[in-house]
């Protein structure tokens, strides 16, 4: 009846991706929250959205952010919260090379601030890097949502006879 | 031998009717996991739906931008404190957050060419000063700095305020610091020639914070998100370093002229 086998490695190296995924949502949410008119800001820099959706994005992207990192860490609904993550990561990815494509000089905004850059340029490549590996690390989530520690295990899945991986244990 | 056959036939029925037990008990229990997820999941999503549609008004709420607030008499085009005459051929529009480290290269090698073409009464400079560096200092010194310039320009005019803007270059405060306490702009500003009873109160009471807070949305809604941007007859003028800018500003100026 047991739902975990927490011996399983593939367990914890979900668990690893959670931390890790949800940890920089987290921060990233956090530090955007105080100003939300810079956040407004660094919207609009990207230069792609129409201006009567830039305030509503600058206003609910920390907060979805934080909440998407802390659904992760907790481990409550992974698959839909890892869904989220890479629908984000890949509107960022869009959204830093689009910038860069067309010559913007922008801080991505990504931890706060956001706007003009005078190094801009060298950053792109590290930015895009970033936002990849996390893009991947939510798409094996997606794939893969059981891990150990994690809330679904005791609200969605108790009494299920599969391991966390999802095969049958019969 | 019958007998034993017979049994062993009604041992394989009676598991398969076992069998067949248990897989009705599984495909209940599957039934009510599924309504089980289903709900928590609703749940859940509709909780977190709230989390946000609240915090998205909280912060909408936070963010005072496009209300109306006092504008400092004196100001030109809304936002800018002026140097040089209001019908001059040519406006160079400065737009400058007072914590902004290039904001303080630019000023310390532009302020006399600027001044000259301000005099000569080819140019009308304005000084747009936003407040978008906030974080960079622990004691929001961007709009403190940038509503005792519009205190400055409101009770003393113009010169005063422009003489105030050059001094919070001259002793601008590294990122990351305290910034100016108001005490020390009060000083500056009277050195520049404002009346300390008059802009003691409205520099610590923040008179002209929605000014400062619309002036650098003002800012960012032309497009622009840096400092210093300098514009001449509203267009941006492109720059790798101070110097660079001046070199531009000048050029973009004669160019203005010679039209």
């Amino acid at each position: 009846m047991t739902v975990l086998s927490s011996m399983d490695p593939m367990a914890w190296f979900g668990f690893a991706l959670r931390l890790l995924v949800g940890g920089v949502w987290i921060v990233a949410g956090l530090l955007k929250l105080p100003d939300p008119a810079g956040s407004v800001r660094a919207v609009r820099a990207y230069q792609l959205l129409p201006e009567v959706l830039v305030p509503a994005v600058g206003y609910a992207l920390p907060i979805v952010e934080l909440l998407i990192g802390l659904t992760l860490v907790v481990g409550l609904l992974v698959r839909i919260g890892a869904v989220l993550s890479c629908i984000l990561f890949v509107a960022f990815i869009v959204g830093i090379s689009a910038a860069w494509a067309r010559g913007l000089q922008i801080d991505c905004g990504c931890f706060g601030g956001g706007g003009f850059d005078a190094r801009a340029t060298e950053k792109y490549p590290w930015e895009l890097a970033r936002d990849f590996g996390l893009l991947f690390a939510s798409a094996w989530l997606v794939w893969r949502p059981r891990s150990a520690w994690a809330l679904d295990n005791r609200i969605l899945h108790y009494g299920t006879n599969r391991t966390l991986t999802g095969e049958p244990t019969r | 031998m019958t007998k034993n056959q017979s049994k062993a036939t009604q041992q394989a029925n009676m598991r398969s009717a076992s069998e067949r037990a248990a897989a009705v008990r599984e495909e209940y229990a599957r039934k009510e996991r599924r309504t089980r997820t289903l709900l928590v999941t609703a749940a859940v999503v509709a909780v977190l739906i709230i989390v946000v549609a609240v915090v998205v008004a909280v912060q909408a709420g936070r963010d005072t931008t496009g209300e109306a607030g006092a504008v400092p008499s004196g100001a030109v085009d809304t936002y800018s404190v002026a140097m040089g005459k209001a019908d001059a051929p040519v406006q160079v529009t400065v737009y400058e957050d007072p914590m902004c480290p290039a904001c303080g290269q630019f000023e310390a090698v532009s302020e006399d060419t600027l001044k000259k073409y301000a005099d000569s009464g080819d140019v009308q400079v304005r000084y747009h000063m936003v407040s978008f560096l906030d974080t960079a200092s622990s004691t929001r010194y961007s709009t403190r700095a940038a509503n005792a310039v519009g205190v400055v320009l409101d009770t003393a005019g113009s010169d005063v305020a422009v003489r105030f803007h050059n001094a919070l270059y001259a002793n601008q405060p590294p990122e990351g610091s305290a910034g100016l306490s108001d005490e020390q702009l009060v000083a500056l500003a009277v050195k520049a020639g404002a009346d300390e009873q008059s802009i003691k109160g409205p520099i610590a009471d923040l008179k002209f914070e929605q000014w400062v807070v619309n002036a650098t949305d003002a800012w960012s809604s032309k497009g622009y998100n840096g400092t210093p941007t300098v514009t001449v007859n509203d267009k941006k003028v492109s720059f790798t370093s101070a110097h660079d800018l001046l070199a531009n500003t000048e050029k973009a100026i004669q160019d203005a002229l010679a039209k």
